[in-house]
């Protein structure tokens, strides 16, 4: 029996696990998928927005700025990325220099710091690559980009190694509740019991929710985004993350230099119907295209590497929905977390903590802050890589030579508490194949390590999900 | 460690620089990241290399082997499984390596040549839009996996790009048993050379589509069907014009880029169109002593082309090492003009040894019948009459040095002849 269940590995459930763990609690995190940390959280801007564009005194407006502030702490807490970038809302002309007004008041009364209106001369100061025709822009020094799998990714490790369980490959089928206990069903065949359910099940949350609630307090819209990613060689092109002013759809196409170098272009915003598609279009190329060369002419689309799509978990609510059941008050929702979902996650996570669960919670005796991370070989200084590599030879063999990886890094991600052995899950953990020739001279070295690190065939691993195997043995018969 | 010459790459490009640069006299040393010289040869297995180089038809590995041998014999020396991790240039090149045997260490090179080769251009460069399952993948990497490993990427085929190595794996794939749907090109020509579209589509009845792209991809974990259009003038998809394949792999062979990673210390003057270094008639470029070949500077048709050229460059760079010819040298450019891509050389170094300039060039688009001029000072200096001339086609000439004068670009352009 469990304390708590909670359903979803994204940067929610990974959040809420991590500061649930400190408590003496028994808590299982379910993930439908083969790896943890599957979702939105891998496919979207990656930016811990400032919070300008939300109606003040709305659930978002108030996380949003609080998880911001939030983030520096998460930096130190779980070793994670965080690009002090600031953001600049642009103004094409003297006609959008009314709106940046108004914006900059509700970034006031959301309390953002630091906000100002540069005009003209300091914006191409700042960044001289964009338009020389902007006008002026909102600056918002709060504004910083992350790594969101690895902030989810550490906070699961850091749940684990105080006494959390996670399960993937552990989709919820069904749930029933009696003499005061939760039955969660998985895979249409296992069952397990528990005191609470947090669903942060993001795009599925509805579904989850339907599985208990007779009347639904929100439906799920799912919008999809599509990017652009521009390769690493671009460095430094732009600083800040830079947003035209924001539209009905949101806040429209921008520019986001990345943690590793890469610049995002995107993203679109297309309400769909199916939750799954995470196809790009014609339509989305296009549209990023037209829109990002208002704000700049010095795009280098030349260097795209590749392009992605997520799915937004918007809801009819309109703010995140953050409640306890009326039916069952020990099933909390947290829903309907879509933008400004990253920068809100870990105030998400401390709000539901303190302001929603019907419990008294004691925090535990011991806890351990030591967990292992992601630290690959080439990050580390020369003092440290001479020792690493004494100890671990096979951290002189690159494999990933895009994205200087080597084969220990790989044996360390296939090895660690939350290991994979995917394609795809090694890609997540350490890079092999997200660089210029995205994986076109690695893959079939990481191929292999997997292989042999995990003691299976090379027919038998897979790209990302399960039956998704890339080799297949020649028929001898032909 | 202290070397003359060092090669960063150990394929047909590396291995002929080297010998091209021996002298029993040098120090010489080549560097392969993989555990084999040879490069991408290996994966090669069907005929058609050597003609230009040996005066026979060999398989990829019987070519590489025919270099490996020659470099045996010259007691070229090399390492294997190491990788170069950065080059910075001080008064020598300071070259950073690892490898598992040794670790990370450094050698300093007098001249460095790079021969590290291209990599395959992949779906994020082109815009395919849809899902991204499992079963796409560039042509080579289906190659290697089929005649290194042993394995079959699917068994229903459909490959985007009527590249050679695109027009190579439909034969292979379809000679192991698996199913070759058709072949798609966005372009009304095929780039690939014309005896392999009668070898390896024709003999084994694989529809070629020309003026057609992938315009969706389905499957969500697996790939299950692609749709293809044709394409108009502009490259366009023609609504209306849809065909699906249900196919459980799509292989790209839309184009290969040179593989001249920028290490941190080392960044030199690049060209937009081959996207690799500037360089002179030696294959110096604008950092002094860092030469560049083979499919490291611009993509080659044929391996005996790319030996040619590195044989030259190693020579080259033999040469200058014996001159010691430190100081810089007067320059002048050379400009593509008129149906013309690219040359290579991009710039002529007026030095004391160069007796004639070999130019390398593609058009821009099919020409029948046209006239190559070369001009400076607004002055026809060297014309020929060339005949089916074509992108997918290298062309070169040779040309008299002591034609050229120091004061003034030349140009290379095409005239068409209308007939």
């Amino acid at each position: 029996m469990k304390d708590y269940v909670i359903i979803g590995s994204g940067i929610i459930g990974s959040l809420i696990a991590k500061e649930l763990s400190k408590y003496q609690v028994d808590i299982m995190v379910l993930e439908k998928e083969n790896d943890v940390v599957n979702g939105q959280t891998v496919a979207n801007s990656a930016i811990i927005h400032a919070g300008y564009d939300l109606k003040p005194g709305t659930l978002k407006a108030k996380l949003c700025v609080k998880g911001n502030a939030m983030y520096d702490d998460l930096e130190k807490e779980l070793s994670i990325p965080l690009l002090k970038t600031g953001g600049l809302v642009v103004a094409k002309n003297e006609k959008e220099l009314d709106d940046l007004k108004r914006i900059y008041d509700q970034a006031i009364q959301n309390g953002i710091k630091g906000v100002s209106i540069i005009n003209q001369e300091t914006l191409r100061k700042k960044e001289p690559h964009l338009k020389s025709s902007l006008v002026a822009a909102l600056d918002l020094p709060t504004t910083k980009v992350t790594f969101p799998w690895q902030v989810a990714m550490a906070a699961l490790t850091f749940a684990k190694a105080n006494g959390a369980q996670i399960k993937t490959n552990a989709k919820v089928t069904n749930i029933t509740y009696q003499n005061g206990m939760f039955q969660v069903e998985i895979n249409d065949e296992e069952w397990i019991e528990t005191k609470h359910i947090i669903s942060c099940a993001g795009v599925f949350s509805d579904h989850i929710a339907r599985m208990i609630e007779g009347i639904m307090p929100y439906q799920i819209l799912p919008r999809k985004g599509e990017y652009y990613v521009l390769d690493k060689r671009v460095k430094g092109l732009f600083q800040h993350v830079i947003y035209p002013l924001p539209n009905k759809k949101g806040k429209g196409v921008l520019i986001v230099p990345q943690t590793h170098g890469n610049i995002l272009l995107g993203p679109t915003s297309t309400d769909i119907s199916d939750k799954e598609d995470l196809s790009t279009t014609r339509e989305g190329y296009q549209y990023i295209r037209e829109e990002v060369i208002h704000l700049s002419d010095d795009i280098p689309f030349e260097e795209i590497i590749r392009s992605f799509a997520g799915v937004r978990a918007k809801s009819t609510y309109e703010d995140f929905y953050i409640k306890a059941s009326k039916k069952y008050p020990s099933f909390y929702h947290v829903a309907g977390i879509d933008s400004p979902g990253l920068t809100a996650a870990p105030a998400i996570a401390s709000y539901l903590i303190e302001h929603i669960l019907d419990e008294k919670l004691v925090l535990k005796k011991h806890m351990n802050l030591e967990i292992q991370g992601f630290k690959l070989f080439h990050e580390h200084n020369d003092y440290d890589k001479k020792a690493l590599i004494q100890s671990y030879p096979k951290h002189g063999h690159i494999v990933c030579k895009c994205e200087c990886v080597t084969e220990q890094d790989i044996i360390d991600a296939i090895s660690h508490p939350i290991g994979s052995d995917t394609i795809k899950g090694i890609k997540k953990r350490v890079r092999a194949g997200s660089g210029l020739c995205q994986g076109g001279y690695c893959e079939h070295l990481v191929l292999k390590i997997i292989a042999r690190e995990t003691n299976q065939d090379v027919t038998k691993i897979n790209y990302a999900s399960k039956n998704s195997n890339i080799l297949n043995a020649i028929d001898e018969e032909i | 460690m202290k070397k003359d010459i060092v090669i960063i790459g150990g394929g047909a490009a590396g291995l002929a620089a080297a010998l091209g640069a021996y002298d029993p006299s040098l120090d010489m040393l080549i560097i392969e990241r993989g555990a084999m010289l040879g490069g991408i040869l290996g994966q090669c297995i069907h005929h058609g290399f050597g003609l230009e180089v040996y005066k026979e038809e060999l398989t990829g590995p019987e070519f590489a082997n025919k270099l490996i041998q020659e470099c045996h014999e010259k007691k070229i020396p090399y390492v294997l499984d190491t990788t170069v991790i950065d080059i910075e240039k001080k008064a020598s090149f300071i070259i950073l390596l690892s490898s598992i045997k040794d670790g990370l260490y450094h050698i300093e090179a007098k001249k460095v040549i790079l021969t590290t080769g291209c990599y395959e251009r992949t779906r994020g460069a082109i815009d395919i839009p849809g899902d991204r399952p499992k079963g796409i993948m560039p042509a080579g990497s289906a190659q290697r996996y089929l005649n290194m490993e042993g394995y079959l990427v699917g068994k229903n085929i459909f490959i985007l790009g009527s590249g050679d190595i695109g027009l190579i794996m439909a034969r292979r794939m379809t000679l192991e048993g698996a199913k070759v749907h058709g072949v798609a090109d966005i372009m009304p020509y095929s780039n690939g050379l014309t005896r392999n579209i009668v070898q390896c589509l024709d003999d084994y009845q694989i529809p070629l589509y020309l003026s057609h792209t992938v315009t969706k991809i389905e499957g969500r974990e697996r790939l299950e069907r692609i749709t293809i259009n044709e394409v108009d003038q502009n490259y366009q998809p023609i609504i209306g014009t849809e065909k699906t394949f249900e196919v459980d792999t799509l292989l790209l062979s839309i184009g290969l880029i040179p593989d001249v990673k920028l290490f941190n210390h080392l960044k030199f003057d690049k060209h937009p169109i081959t996207k690799s270094a500037i360089v002179n008639q030696h294959y110096e470029s604008s950092i002094k002593g860092l030469y560049v070949c083979g499919n490291a500077l611009h993509v080659h048709d044929l391996v005996d082309w790319v030996v040619i050229e590195s044989k030259h460059c190693g020579s080259q760079a033999k040469m200058n090492l014996i001159h010691n010819q430190n100081d810089t040298l007067h320059k002048i450019d050379v400009i593509p003009k008129d149906h013309i891509r690219y040359v290579i050389p991009q710039l002529i170094s007026f030095d004391e040894y160069s007796e004639t300039i070999e130019l390398k060039f593609r058009s821009t688009k099919k020409i029948t019948e046209g006239t190559l001029e070369i001009i400076q000072h607004d002055r026809v200096i060297y014309s020929k009459k060339m005949k089916h001339v074509v992108p997918a086609e290298m062309k070169h000439v040779h040309l008299p040095f002591h034609m050229i004068q120091k004061d003034a670009p030349i140009l290379v352009s095409m005239k068409e002849v209308c007939s």
